[in-house]
């Protein structure tokens, strides 16, 4: 359904993991952050997969619990909201890296280059600002969370911490990200508009 | 303060931004502008219980089972199976392709995908047995849209939530006209293939060259039986998914759980697709896809939400409806806005982004959300196969990269005039899309 579908097909496809790489142009101050940010995303890559298979499994366990032991189904749900979001937002750093956040690109053919280049800083600083004010609130609500030790309102009722801080985490590092590819496309910009090969 | 609303919204959109980063920066600068600043501190709190859905959060487990089964040979095996069943029907390759995309998609429920595995096997066939290459191309690029509109259908289930409206009962709405549009695609394809059919038989006349087209072909019983194997436990899978759904062993985000793991099960039997190695890259796509995907949503739920508090939707809404445009005047220019929207988004975006302004005129109007819901997302259909954005197009370009675009272009175009002729039957004829949920859940729910 999406636009973000990749027409690669078949098992043992390493597109993905060939795509990411630090970008040359990233400034040298911001190099070690690039590469610990391209470790910490695969170790999210890894955490996201068993996080969605929990999930699938979770639901599964959920109706055979209850058909075949007549157990209730009282924690399954939010346990697979909680897998599922944890895949969502630890997972979007990885996906900013391979530039896998669609857009719309349909003025990118008309502006001349220079212009182009422009926009695209100027597209990545909106994101990165954005990003970053809501990796501040996430914390701010993780620790409003930790502080008054708010839970779900089911009869589980598992501790809100978890959801907001694995929040806090994904945009954070989202944001991180973000950083790093605005840093790339200032120092590819001013090294173009002095004559300097990136 | 609506059109500043939409002006600033258009430029953030058309700067090139992702989606998701455009929509929440839009919503938290109109928050700092024109609500009060706690407002702001209820950002991250309004994203996370908006999407903390079951029923959203099922999205990522229908992307895993459609992931598993679209990146293993399961559409190959599909199509050659239809193949081989509708052989001796004239125009039977064309038959089978439509039919191998509209079961594929029924399954992996993503339109892209269905072009991807069926196109890559079904594309070449059909050029080696003479069929035009636009002709093939149209074929693919149309049988895959019918992904968003049979169930599991991800766009189906953005819809509900918008519209608030029920999942299994829009589920039911989008089988029939799903049928439809199957054997629209399917006349049209054994209409052309008799022209085509013509054509060749006259050059063959005239020059004595014979067209692959005159061959016929022709599978014993044998194997016709032998593709079985392969073929029945995917069919098993969908239809088992639908009885979990139906007959109430499972809800819907219980049954994308289901259905994901007996996906992964299913190609670990049949393909031996199980090793961390092959698995891998079917979670690191879907986690890709849903990650991308989960993002828009819940910016657009929060955008949708500033919309709201800010009157805007209600006001649009109010304006609308005081055009006291005739009902279906109001259907045909919702409808348009939606085509005009699709050269540009995704269905996603679409959905969320509009359905606070145009479902309460249609509601006022009289329609069926349901009813409106299913033409909605055949319109959106036509986006992913018409140019300028036309996705479909472009996966199609990309597994038969020497078949011209101006060529798939013209193949598919036929297509979408089919398509909105559904659109027309369904409107003259709305119990096609309420029939089966007004007889399955009954018909006094049917109307919102």
């Amino acid at each position: 359904m999406s636009h973000g579908f990749t027409p690669s097909t078949g098992p043992g496809n390493a597109n993905a993991r060939a795509h990411v790489q630090i970008d040359p142009c990233t400034p040298r101050a911001l190099r070690p952050l690039a590469r610990v940010l391209l470790w910490v995303n695969q170790a999210m890559v890894i955490l996201g997969m068993v996080t969605l298979l929990v999930a699938a499994l979770v639901l599964t366990y959920s109706v055979v619990s209850r058909y075949v032991m007549q157990a209730s189904t009282d924690w399954q749900d939010e346990a697979a909201v909680f897998c599922l979001v944890a895949a969502t937002f630890l997972c979007a750093a990885y996906v900013q890296s391979l530039r896998g956040h669609i857009g719309i690109e349909a003025v990118a053919g008309w502006l001349p280059e220079s212009l182009n280049s422009m926009r695209l800083m100027l597209v990545d600083l909106m994101s990165l600002l954005f990003c970053a004010f809501f990796a501040w609130k996430s914390w701010a609500l993780f620790h409003e969370a930790w502080v008054e030790q708010q839970t779900t309102s089911s009869s589980w009722a598992p501790p809100l911490t978890i959801p907001y801080g694995i929040m806090a985490v994904g945009m954070t590092l989202l944001a991180l990200q973000l950083l790093v590819q605005f840093s790339a496309r200032v120092n590819a910009l001013t090294k173009s508009s002095s004559g300097v090969a990136p | 303060m609506g059109l500043f609303f939409g002006v600033v919204t258009l430029l953030f959109m058309f700067s090139g931004a992702p989606i998701s980063f455009a929509l929440g920066s839009v919503a938290v600068l109109f928050m700092y502008l024109f609500m009060p600043a706690s407002a702001l501190n209820t950002v991250t709190q309004n994203v996370y219980e908006e999407m903390a859905s079951v029923t959203l959060l099922s999205i990522p487990l229908f992307i895993l089972k459609g992931a598993a089964i679209g990146r293993s040979r399961a559409g190959q095996d599909l199509y050659a199976a239809m193949h081989v069943w509708m052989g001796r029907i004239p125009g039977g390759l064309g038959i089978a392709n439509v039919f191998a995309c509209a079961l594929f998609a029924a399954m992996a429920g993503s339109s892209p995908a269905t072009c991807s595995a069926i196109g890559s096997a079904g594309i070449p066939e059909m050029r080696r047995r003479g069929y035009s290459p636009g002709f093939a191309a149209g074929i693919i690029a149309a049988g895959g849209t019918l992904g968003i509109l049979l169930p599991p259908s991800v766009t189906m289930i953005l819809y509900a939530v918008a519209a608030e409206q029920s999942l299994g009962r829009l589920f039911l709405a989008g089988i029939f006209p799903g049928v439809l549009l199957v054997t629209l695609f399917a006349m049209y394809a054994v209409f052309r293939y008799r022209k085509e059919y013509r054509l060749a038989e006259a050059e063959y006349t005239r020059s004595g060259t014979a067209s692959p087209l005159l061959v016929q072909e022709t599978f014993t019983a044998r194997q016709k039986f032998e593709m079985m194997p392969r073929v029945v436990p995917f069919v098993l899978l969908l239809i088992g998914v639908m009885v979990a759904l139906y007959g109430g062993f499972a809800t819907p985000s219980e049954t994308a759980g289901l259905g994901a793991v007996l996906a992964l099960l299913l190609i670990a039997v049949i393909y031996g697709v199980w090793r961390p190695r092959d698995v891998a890259p079917i979670l690191t796509a879907t986690l890709k896809e849903s990650s991308m995907l989960m993002l828009i949503i819940g910016m657009s739920l929060l955008f949708s939400y500033v919309m709201s508090y800010l009157h805007i939707s209600q006001s649009t809404a109010e304006w609308v409806v005081g055009m006291q445009l005739s009902r279906w005047v109001l259907l045909a220019t919702i409808l348009f806005m939606v085509i005009l929207l699709g050269f540009f988004l995704p269905p996603v975006s679409i959905i969320l982004m509009t359905a606070p302004i145009i479902l309460p005129p249609l509601k006022a109007a009289g329609f069926d959300l349901i009813w409106f819901g299913v033409l909605m997302t055949i319109v959106m259909e036509t986006g992913l196969i018409h140019p300028p954005v036309g996705l479909n197009i472009f996966v199609i370009k990309n597994i038969a990269p020497d078949i011209p675009l101006n060529e798939i272009i013209w193949g598919v175009l036929p297509f979408v005039l089919l398509m909105l002729l559904a659109v027309v039957l369904i409107c003259v004829f709305p119990g096609i899309a309420t029939g089966l949920p007004d007889a399955v859940m009954g018909a006094t729910a049917a109307k919102s």
